[in-house]
């Protein structure tokens, strides 16, 4: 026995020891995390490194404290994601320059400052309003018409009276627990900040940083939230968890989600065989014509890594080479930000995203311009109340607008 | 070598690798974060960002922050309603596990097992029960329909959802205390029951003529650890209530059930803002040693001396 473990010992020592580089990768999909895993062990072995990957994901910002201590510590991963220029702000000094780098003429999304590319964009991610389209036909409603308030609220009102017929708990699966404020108040909240607007009009936002909110976008905006809360399911919006809110579309329990195509692996696990896509939000009165397409979260290299170049040459692989390629798409289910990347992810809603960037009818996702603060501490609260009924909609614009001339005070 | 030097010795090589952990993950850390509150400090790579002293800043901003204040409020009040219901469930367990009740010792252990779950976990396993399992009960036994309704929804409501922590910190924790009231109650002497019984002392007169008094000592421990256990409550906030749902303070919606800890952790984390974090935790050290201290003292003027 005692020979069997000093065997083991020897061997676990000679497989991580010397003569390999080692690479850490810290992300904030779970949902990708044994793909990840897989890829990372295939990469190593033909690399003569050890990449190791660490994901923290669950709650908007769960990588922030462990980055933080990581730092402190003097471990700073050599490769780790970043979420927009709040977070690129936040880690400035370390990241690498990746201007140089060959898949930069690949893709037109990469995180740039300055004119400089600093992140990789890791998938093309979008969200609208999902919807079971079998119901729909049922029903005799054409998604197609479902781009403003108006065609939104005939349709939840005419669903809502079939709800026996359809089998649904409720029209609209949407949730506005405090731990689901990243739905409502970073997700939901973008459609006041982005809907309607030129992909680069970054206006709304920067009015709403600087103190000032649009009153008619935000009253309009405010009926749209209105809307969705009064045909969700009750005990999903105020109480329930990412499980509670996916799955009751997944098993048929709700006409819409609001969600993105990051919920294609739930529906394969729930074995959800309905046709589904998503249709545009209806934030405003005038018809918005599409959904919110980007590439929202970054690779970025840290530069004060002794294996930086190592670091560089794993994203490259990643993004050039076929297996990396097929880890990305048809493992991980995620749409390629890369040209040169020729696959297509299987899940339906991922497939509806890509319809929609393919025929150019995107809108941005501008919630980044504003600080995680501001979203989790302020914004998250009035939603959760307005979703309880502690407040009426004056109420909900009234603080919004206080909240909002507070910004970053 | 005389012995007194021997001893001396001996003394500084078992006591040496104690204090030299102490040293380095309780009192540096303690200090490092007391001078932090005073600095601008950010654990993160902020280009340009220096660590600069700023005085009282942190603090004078903490104070003025309305949440902190709340989450103050609710702590206490939290605390007070969460020792009891500890403490009395768990002499409550202990009388029943040293009476004469078959199969004791498996309750003993039962009762002490919620004690060894994560409170992360502990906490999930019971988002389930107020969210799935209770409004479940209420679709299937006829006359507690009420309990389906999403009104009803215990985690739903601010007050509701404070009780909900009290319920798993109880379930939590009362096992544990258990343990510390069984030794107390099987320490007193058998001879003061019996000459009670022989003067016709009943058995709740007994309880609080003698086994109570007795276990005074036991008293200040489990007060001290329930206290300290409440004030500090973290993971179960964050896994059961994340905080919600929101509440309006002083004209501002706030979390509504966000307990000291977990403000701290979100100053820090959440807004991004280490320093005044630590200056948080600086200023709720402060309060629960003093609560702490006030609870002994008074908890060891009710002791007695057999």
């Amino acid at each position: 026995m005692k020979k069997f473990l000093a065997i083991l010992v020897a061997l676990a020592v000679a497989t991580t020891g010397f003569a390999q580089a080692k690479l850490t990768l810290m992300q904030g999909k779970p949902e990708i995390d044994a793909a990840f895993k897989a890829y990372a062990a295939v990469w190593s072995k033909a690399n003569n490194a050890t990449l190791t990957i660490k994901t923290l994901g669950g709650t908007s910002n769960a990588m922030g404290p462990q980055l933080k201590a990581d730092f402190a510590a003097g471990s700073m991963p050599d490769i780790f994601t970043i979420e927009g220029p709040e977070a690129y702000a936040e880690w400035a000094a370390v990241i690498a320059d990746l201007s140089d780098q060959p898949w930069v003429k690949n893709t037109s999304v990469a995180f740039k400052s300055g004119g400089k590319v600093y992140g990789a964009p890791v998938a093309v991610e979008g969200w609208g309003m999902a919807y079971n389209a079998d119901m729909l036909k049922t029903a005799g409603i054409d998604p197609k018409t479902l781009t403003n308030y108006a065609a939104y609220k005939a349709a939840f009102a005419k669903l809502d009276g079939m709800k026996a017929k359809l089998g649904v708990n409720s029209v609209v699966s949407m949730a506005a627990a405090i731990d689901m404020g990243w739905v409502v108040a970073h997700h939901n909240f973008n459609s006041y900040l982005s809907n309607g607007l030129a992909y680069d009009d970054k206006s709304v936002a920067k009015d709403l940083v600087a103190g000032k909110v649009n009153a008619k976008r935000l009253a309009e905006y405010a009926d749209w939230v209105e809307l969705l809360f009064q045909y969700a399911d009750k005990a999903v919006l105020t109480t329930g968890n990412y499980d509670a809110q996916v799955n009751a579309f997944a098993t048929g329990k709700a006409v819409f989600l609001h969600q993105g195509n990051w919920t294609d692996p739930n529906m394969k696990a729930a074995n959800a065989t309905f046709k589904m896509a998503f249709a545009p939000h209806g934030s405003m009165s005038t018809a918005t014509d599409g959904i919110f397409v980007a590439a929202p979260s970054y690779y970025a290299v840290n530069k004060d890594s002794k294996n930086a170049a190592l670091a560089k040459k794993f994203l490259n692989d990643m993004i050039t080479t076929t297996e990396g390629q097929k880890f990305m798409v048809q493992d991980a289910g995620m749409i390629p930000a890369y040209s040169n990347v020729k696959l297509s992810p299987t899940g339906q809603l991922s497939a509806s995203v890509q319809s929609w960037a393919a025929s150019g009818k995107i809108y941005a996702w501008n919630q980044g311009l504003t600080t995680g603060d501001f979203r989790d501490k302020s914004l998250a609260p009035i939603y959760n109340q307005f979703a309880n009924g502690a407040i009426n909609k004056a109420k909900f614009i009234e603080l919004f607008t206080t909240a909002v001339a507070n910004y970053g005070k | 070598m005389n012995k007194k030097k021997e001893n001396n010795a001996v003394f500084w090589v078992f006591v040496t690798p104690v204090v030299f952990a102490f040293l380095l993950v309780v009192i540096v850390p303690f200090f490092l974060g007391v001078w932090y509150s005073f600095t601008t400090w950010t654990s993160s790579a902020r280009a340009g960002a220096g660590t600069q002293f700023v005085g009282l800043t942190n603090y004078f901003k903490s104070f003025q922050d309305v949440a902190f204040s709340f989450s103050f409020l609710i702590t206490f009040g939290y605390t007070l309603v969460n020792m009891v219901a500890i403490n009395f469930v768990a002499f409550g367990l202990a009388l029943l596990v040293t009476s004469k009740i078959k199969g004791r010792n498996l309750y003993r252990v039962g009762f002490f097992l919620p004690n060894l779950i994560g409170g992360l976990i502990l906490g999930y396993i019971w988002q389930f029960i107020f969210n799935n399992a209770i409004p479940a009960l209420g679709h299937t036994v006829p006359g507690l329909e009420g309990l389906a309704k999403p009104e009803n929804l215990i985690l739903a409501t601010n007050t509701g959802a404070l009780m909900a922590l009290v319920i798993v910190g109880t379930w939590q924790y009362a096992g544990y205390i258990m343990m510390i009231y069984i030794a107390a109650i099987e320490s007193v002497p058998m001879e003061l029951h019996e000459a009670a019984q022989i003067d016709g002392a009943g058995a709740w007169s007994r309880m609080m003529k003698i086994t109570v008094p007795m276990a005074a000592q036991a008293f200040t421990v489990t007060m001290f650890l329930t206290l300290v256990q409440s004030f500090k409550q973290f993971d179960v906030n964050v896994s059961l209530t994340a905080g919600g749902p929101s509440t309006m303070f002083v004209g501002k919606p706030i979390l509504g059930t966000e307990l000291i800890a977990l403000n701290i952790y979100n100053t820090a984390f959440v807004s991004n803002n280490l320093a005044q974090g630590q200056a948080r935790a600086v200023i709720f050290f402060v309060v629960l040693a003093l609560v702490a201290l006030i609870q002994v003292y008074l908890n060891k003027k009710k002791e007695l001396e057999l």
